[in-house]
């Protein structure tokens, strides 16, 4: 019996702390190879498909030949922030993961497993203001770099992203008006009581919260930190190897971070189309990981289909997006559902 | 009622929607992709490859050593020494070093050329591991096809 609970104990958490560092990793394998595969596949290329099964260990390739750079530190940089800032950006992302329910909890022998490390009631917030700290590491690296075109991207990425942020955070408030939470699991248990997924709701909501969302990561058409005909790489042009990669993982991760949250606020999280309803009952039959992992998947498709389809927007115009056309429409859209909240 | 439709299309971003659903069909268009060393192209008919030498349909060679090429050549590729051979009334080449590093391709030989002996073959996999290798001697002229292939690759001629 002591076996059993040291092991429920002491190993499933550790284990879980394992997955959730390993889950993010995995997701940012695949989404790496996945980009890079279906650009190509757009613009009427193959893409890698020599490295692995079609090319898919493609990322470890690039992945050891990163390890094996050359670590290079400008010698007018600042090193502490230098080797500060892509622990900052890693970490940031990476810690989110831990509040993302990745499913439901499930019992064995009178113990309950729940698939998430942390449960808090202001999960919501936490996330938020996790993934807002890498802001730090982006404009650390870019001012630590002590290079124009770093420095340029960093306060183009700071602006975009504090920008964005308000949208962002005014449509999950929506969300969170209807499940009267901000704790992540309430949120998407809320779903399964009111029987529909809040995004058939909000869906104003859920386009602004996209938006922005993918404003946040810095990714096209929003992508102008990494304008590489204008900037170079932005605020990493200055890192090499495994710092690099640090840099990109971190903004694979936050795009799988970004793309959990819109699963979890508007498309019910580990829940199946329709719950409760009786004629689709047969659905909660596959476990709701997967139907999360399909959800997910299908974001984070939608985020390089998108990259492979719209140019790149202009600054003047990026901002202009975001203080005259989404900040009205989330605060109108605020209104309206406090409204309707109220009212009915 | 321009104005409208023009709402209409902002509201529910249908330029979007359409730009999507380009980029979605071409997803599945057929890939130009050519995985090179499995799959070959075909140069066109009259791709400048290497220049080689040919025989007749009897098998004797088209060369007499007339030189016209080595005279035209602008960049001067050509050494070529001929002889009688005992016999025999025509001239036919006992040397003909062709300098691969030294030719622009011009096509002047070709041109040139009273028998039609040398001509472009379609051959365009030219990587060879030594600069000795861009020499072509006499008999190794006459090759081609995917025997000058395995000739040329890899460093393995003598």
């Amino acid at each position: 019996m002591t076996a059993l609970t040291l092991l429920f104990d002491v190993l499933i958490p550790v284990l879980k702390i394992a997955a959730v560092i390993l889950y993010p990793m995995v997701m940012v394998i695949v989404m790496i190879w996945m980009e890079r595969r279906v650009v190509a596949f757009i613009q009427g290329r193959l893409g890698p498909n020599r490295v692995g099964f079609q090319g898919i260990l493609q990322p470890i390739a690039d992945a050891t030949k990163l390890f094996f750079k050359e670590d290079i530190i400008p010698r007018q940089a600042d090193k502490f922030l230098f080797n500060l800032s892509p622990v900052l950006v890693m970490a940031s992302s990476l810690l989110a993961f831990s509040f993302i329910p990745l499913g439901q909890p499930f019992e064995i022998k009178g113990y309950t497993i729940e698939l998430w490390i942390a449960q808090s009631p202001v999960g919501l917030l936490l996330v938020l203001g996790l993934s807002s700290i890498g802001v730090f590491g982006i404009i650390f690296g870019g001012w630590a770099s002590n290079s124009k075109y770093p420095l340029m991207g960093a306060l183009r990425s700071v602006v975009q992203i504090l920008s964005y942020e308000i949208p962002l955070g005014m449509t999950a408030l929506t969300v969170v008006f209807f499940s009267r939470s901000m704790d992540l699991v309430a949120i998407v248990n809320h779903q399964k009581d009111a029987r529909v997924w809040f995004g058939f709701l909000l869906p104003v909501s859920f386009l602004v919260f996209w938006i922005s969302g993918i404003a946040e990561t810095n990714r096209a058409p929003f992508d102008l930190p990494e304008a590489e005909s204008e900037l170079v790489a932005g605020y990493h042009t200055e890192y090499s190897g495994m710092k690099f990669a640090f840099f990109y993982i971190a903004e694979y991760a936050h795009m799988v971070l970004v793309s959990s949250l819109v699963v979890i606020l508007f498309f019910g999280g580990w829940l199946p189309p329709f719950p409760n309803s009786r004629a689709l009952a047969f659905l909660s039959v596959v476990p709701g990981f997967v139907w999360y992992l399909i959800k997910i998947m299908f974001f984070l498709y939608l985020y390089i289909w998108i990259r492979g389809t719209l140019p790149r927007y202009r600054f003047d115009a990026l901002i202009k997006l975001v203080w005259k056309w989404l900040v009205p429409l989330a605060l109108l859209n605020f209104v309206i559902v406090a409204l309707a909240w109220y009212l009915l | 009622m321009k104005s409208v439709q023009e709402i209409f299309q902002k509201v529910f971003l249908l330029d979007i929607l359409q730009g999507l659903l380009v980029t979605l069909k071409h997803y599945f268009s057929r890939k130009v992709t050519v995985q090179y060393p499995e799959e070959v192209k075909e140069p066109t008919a009259r791709f400048r490859g290497l220049l080689r030498l040919y025989r007749d349909g009897k098998g004797e060679p088209l060369c007499i050593a007339c030189k016209a090429c080595q005279r035209i050549c602008p960049t001067n590729c050509f050494d070529i020494e001929g002889a009688r051979p005992e016999g025999s009334k025509i001239l036919r080449p006992t040397r003909y070093d062709w300098k691969l590093d030294r030719c622009s391709f011009c096509g002047l030989c070709v041109e040139v050329c009273p028998t039609d002996a040398i001509r472009f073959s379609r051959e365009f996999r030219m990587s060879l591991v030594a600069k000795e290798h861009l020499l072509f001697h006499l008999p190794d002229m006459y090759v081609e096809g995917e025997d000058l292939q395995e000739f040329i690759c890899g460093g393995c001629r003598p």
